[in-house]
């Protein structure tokens, strides 16, 4: 019985391995850290992202590699992903370290673990090849991001928002885990890969199979956050410390993404005619509701987490567009183009809530759209660079949004959706004007508080590179176009 | 395979009619005479106050929680446990086997070490 | 003449018959134990007693022996009573809860090579699993109470019985390491080896002496498990009166009473089933048998006394610190040095 014991290659997961022996370790060595800035433990986490993503790319071989019994897989698009990941919880924590030094009652050393015990879920959300995996990476996130929100025990606002997402998160898991057993039913296997044979084969109970794929799509949905499974959002963005905001803003789109291409693309890809309906109809109620709900907001964080439940709906229609009429040839043009919008995206939210980290100091958040005025009389070098990402989420040339608005909107058109396009751009047109409305406070109104910035040189040093980036990377948009293209044609 | 749970099924019936059988026959030979006092709640002789299912020690959760984390953790020693000896007698997979289980109890140790720093098995 | 009469017997009862003998079977288990259970109370106040320079009971009967059976009699005829402001349903049924899977794990014990009421694979598992439901009967109870003295003993003893229940746990998992099987009869199959064992002196090679530590949190785990002293801070007379049984009178208090004991006499087996050979003879020229693992039940059942009359009660912080901050280590180590033992060319359990 055990000679057939097949002993697994682990050289796939490396980067996962590292992380979490490194997540062990820096929990117990936290232990014995003593001071209130928590630089060792902070400068072990950063260490360790730089060796994740090192060992990512090292072990990166280009081919699809499977390991677990094809339980995780390894492939160029999950390098990628990973490799944007490890960057983007890198500055992550620069900017929310001064934040979380200067708070009291905040669990400190916690922080810095719990971000990377989520990264590693991620991480196997990225690499899974089977259901469960993918369900296993799925909670090791969220659970982590779960007691994220609520790390500031003193504050009600938080612990009320890592309720609701505790509550509405662990009801998404069940419909998912529903879907997953649906799909298990149908196909009989729980293999990813397989899923899509049977599907092939066609040989499988298609009633059942799109019962499931509706539970499927809501618990994604849920995770990506678009309207109608969007309530928490605007409540956690707000409540959650601003750091943890910052990173659950931008992470954790990164595998929400690559839960959709897992699932969907990869595993139910038989089915796109059908999920593509689901998704579109989500895309334009997500479009529609986070632009017209976020002019209302006074609050910068809920007026980004009403501009993130959008964006993710414009992601989606690239989604959409893969498959016209059962032909398949528009699906890596349309799939790579929502890589590259999640990426575009990404750059540009870490940047917009790394200005509200700037912002902040002991005592004072800097939340409220009020605290925005008269930026550029305190920092015009600052209020150039919050306007640029404004403009760019507003989607305006010539930044990074604008391009990936573009290449969206390009494979919407390709697919023949003229009608949904036009939506999409007047969507956007009503949502830049929320982002102008920022530009506007900082340029021309009056600042309620002449404090100057009091941010560390290293948050502001990398907050104006990224910034920059937001503006370079809409300049020259065609490497990172180019990179999701291949990852995707290599991957698929 | 199933027969050999026979007679554990009719055991554990057996089990619960001797924890039925004497409260039914303590009921019907005892007498049986309630008043207001001797149904009072024991108190050491003063009227009750306050209501019996109080709040209690948020520490009783805390042992809970870490309870499930390890006799979840001893469940899944158990099956390995028992193919242990296979597992040293087979060449191939000797010390992979050895090893895997080391690192499941090591991260166990981890949140051990944890629990027992952060003051969650002091109890005062 | 005694297959004609087993045919007859068969022919009888017809199709029912496998119950008949499997209910004769239990029966064969219960009836000893029940009689056991009782005779452990009185073996428990005349050791206690001439520990204590005492006669104990002596007046009911020839040295008190009826003594146990006037006790059960008096509490039948005791009024039972259901406190105002008790759940009473929950009131009742938890006393059944605390005595039926103290009974129903026997069903599994082995007394000797191939005598018991069922033999199967998972025995050890089964009894792991029953065994933990006994703590229902007892939170059940303090709950349905509503008193605050039942509510604080059911609370502690519940917090008590699953932290023990961990280091107990890693007892066992050194124990099958070792065995190869969650099959209690190929457990003390396992014992009847080793180099001890090959010259005659088969005690030596039971699991007691290789895993030592390990027996000895076990036993001491046991103890703590059964709510007896000195762990029976639940029960403390002196502090919370009798804990979760306070308000219970009558045949539901001696259903608990009976819980208790009948536990006691698991662990007793139990103790002497995986760790000292169960019904193994000590030596090799001696036969095995029965007798053999009553002996050792009685030798465990009279530390559990011994334990009583000598220690004073811990404190409850005591207890807590003991079995999380003593126990588990001890046995986290031990369980790594015997699986680095049997890895090594050392391994005595080929």
């Amino acid at each position: 019985m055990l000679t057939n014991f097949v002993i697994p290659d682990l050289l796939p997961a490396a980067p996962e391995l590292f992380i979490l022996a490194m997540a062990c370790v820096i929990l117990i060595v936290d232990l014995f850290v003593k001071s209130k800035a928590r630089t060792l433990t902070f400068a072990l986490t950063q260490l360790t992202l730089v060796g994740c993503a090192a060992i990512t790319y090292m072990t990166s071989t280009g081919e699809i590699t499977y390991t677990f019994s094809n339980m995780f897989v390894d492939d160029l698009m999950a390098d990628l992903l990973k490799l944007f990941l490890d960057l983007t919880v890198i500055v992550v924590l620069f900017y929310a370290r001064g934040y979380i030094a200067e708070r009291v009652s905040m669990a400190k050393g916690e922080f810095y673990v719990l971000v990377l015990l989520a990264t590693l879920g991620m991480m196997v959300m990225i690499s899974a090849n089977h259901l469960l995996t993918l369900y296993l990476g799925l909670e090791m996130m969220s659970l982590s991001v779960y007691a994220m929100v609520a790390l500031n025990r003193d504050s009600t606002q938080a612990t009320e928002a890592a309720m609701k997402y505790f509550v509405l998160g662990a009801l998404a898991s069940g419909l998912l885990l529903y879907g997953i057993s649906m799909v298990y039913g149908a196909t009989g296997t729980l293999e990813i890969t397989q899923v899509a044979q049977a599907l092939a084969q066609g040989a499988v109970n298609k009633t059942i199979l799109v019962f499931g794929l509706v539970f499927l799509v809501a618990g994604i949905a849920f995770k990506l956050g678009v309207v109608p499974f969007h309530m928490w959002i605007p409540d956690v963005y707000h409540g959650a410390p601003t750091p943890v905001t910052l990173f659950i803003a931008s992470a954790p789109k990164l595998a929400a993404f690559a839960m959709v291409i897992r699932l969907l693309v990869n595993g139910l890809f038989f089915l796109a005619p059908d999920w593509q309906q689901m998704l579109m109809i989500l895309a334009v109620l997500s479009m529609a509701i986070g632009n017209l709900a976020a002019i209302a907001q006074t609050n910068i964080k809920r007026m980004l987490a009403y501009s993130a439940i959008s964006h993710m709906g414009f992601m989606l229609l690239g989604m959409v567009s893969g498959v016209v009429g059962g032909d398949a040839r528009f699906a890596l043009n349309a799939y790579s183009s929502s890589m590259f919008y999640m990426v575009a995206y990404v750059i540009t939210s870490v940047a917009g809530f790394g200005m509200i980290l700037l912002l902040a100091r002991a005592g004072f958040e800097a939340d409220s759209l009020d605290d925005f005025k008269g930026l550029n009389k305190r920092s015009p070098w600052f209020a150039s660079m919050m306007m640029v990402v404004m403009l760019s989420m507003a989607g305006i040339p010539f930044f990074v949004g604008f391009f990936a608005k573009f290449a969206v909107l390009q494979a919407v058109v390709a697919a023949g959706y003229m009608w949904l396009a036009i939506a999409a751009v007047l969507f956007s047109l009503i949502g830049a004007f929320y982002y102008l409305r920022v530009v506007k406070l900082m340029y021309f109104d009056a600042p309620l508080d002449e404090t100057p910035i009091a941010a560390g040189f290293d948050t502001k040093l990398l907050l104006s590179a990224n910034g920059l980036a937001v503006a370079l990377l809409g300049l020259f948009p065609q490497t990172l176009m180019y990179l999701c293209a291949v990852a995707l044609v290599r991957s698929l | 395979m199933l027969e050999n749970y026979f007679p554990i099924l009719l055991f554990i019936l057996v089990g619960i009619a001797i924890g039925v059988l004497p409260i039914v026959l303590g009921w019907l030979i005892a007498p049986n005479r309630p008043d207001a006092e001797k149904l009072s709640p024991y108190e050491c002789g003063f009227e009750a106050f306050e209501d019996a299912r109080m709040k209690f020690d948020v520490r009783y959760y805390l042992i809970a929680i870490l309870f499930i984390l390890f006799d979840l953790e001893i469940a899944f020693l158990f099956p390995w446990a028992t193919i242990f000896k296979e597992i040293v007698n087979t060449e191939a997979v000797k010390w992979f086997g050895f090893a895997e289980m080391m690192v499941f109890i090591a991260i166990l140790v981890v949140g051990y070490i944890y629990a027992w720093v952060k003051g969650a098995l002091e109890w005062e | 003449m005694m297959d004609m009469l087993q045919q007859f017997i068969q022919g009888v009862f017809g199709p029912a018959w496998p119950v008949v003998w499997n209910l004769l079977k239990i029966v064969a288990v219960v009836a000893p134990l029940l009689l056991g259970v009782a005779y452990l109370t009185y073996f428990e106040r005349k050791v206690i007693a001439y520990m204590h320079v005492r006669i104990g009971p002596n007046r009911v009967g020839p040295l008190g022996l009826i003594q146990p059976i006037a006790d059960g009699l008096k509490l039948l005829l005791k009024e039972i009573i259901v406190p105002s402001g008790a759940d009473k349903w929950v009131y009742l049924i938890a006393p059944g809860l605390a005595i039926a899977p103290a009974l129903a794990a026997w069903a599994v014990v082995p007394f000797a090579d191939g005598l018991g009421v069922a033999n199967i694979d998972a025995s050890l598992l089964y009894i792991m699993a029953i065994a933990s439901m006994g703590v229902y009967g007892i939170i059940l109870a303090g709950w349905a109470s509503n008193s605050k003295y039942a509510f604080l003993g059911a609370m502690r003893s519940a917090a008590q019985m699953v932290s023990y229940e961990i280091s107990m746990g890693f007892a066992l998992v050194t124990v099958l390491m070792v065995s190869n099987s969650l099959n209690l009869t190929e457990i003390v199959r396992a014992q009847d080896h080793g180099i001890f064992a090959g010259m005659g002196l088969t005690f030596l090679s039971w699991n007691w002496l290789p895993l030592l530590p390990m027996f000895i949190v076990y036993l001491v785990s046991g103890v703590a498990e059964t709510n007896r002293a000195p762990f029976d801070v639940v029960e403390g007379e002196s502090e919370i009166v009798a804990g979760h049984m306070v308000e219970y009178s009558g045949m539901a208090f001696a259903l608990f009473f009976l819980a208790e004991y009948a536990n006691m006499i698991l662990i007793a087996a139990l103790t002497s089933l995986l760790f000292l050979g169960g019904w193994l003879s000590p030596v090799g020229f001696l036969p095995d048998g029965f007798f053999w693992l009553a002996a050792k039940m009685s030798f465990v059942l009279f530390l559990f006394l011994w334990f009583r009359a000598t220690f004073p009660r811990y404190r409850f912080d005591q207890i807590m610190r003991l079995g999380w901050k003593v126990f588990i280590p001890v046995s986290l180590v031990w369980f790594t040095v015997v699986g680095v033992w049997m890895m090594s060319p050392l391994n005595i359990w080929k």
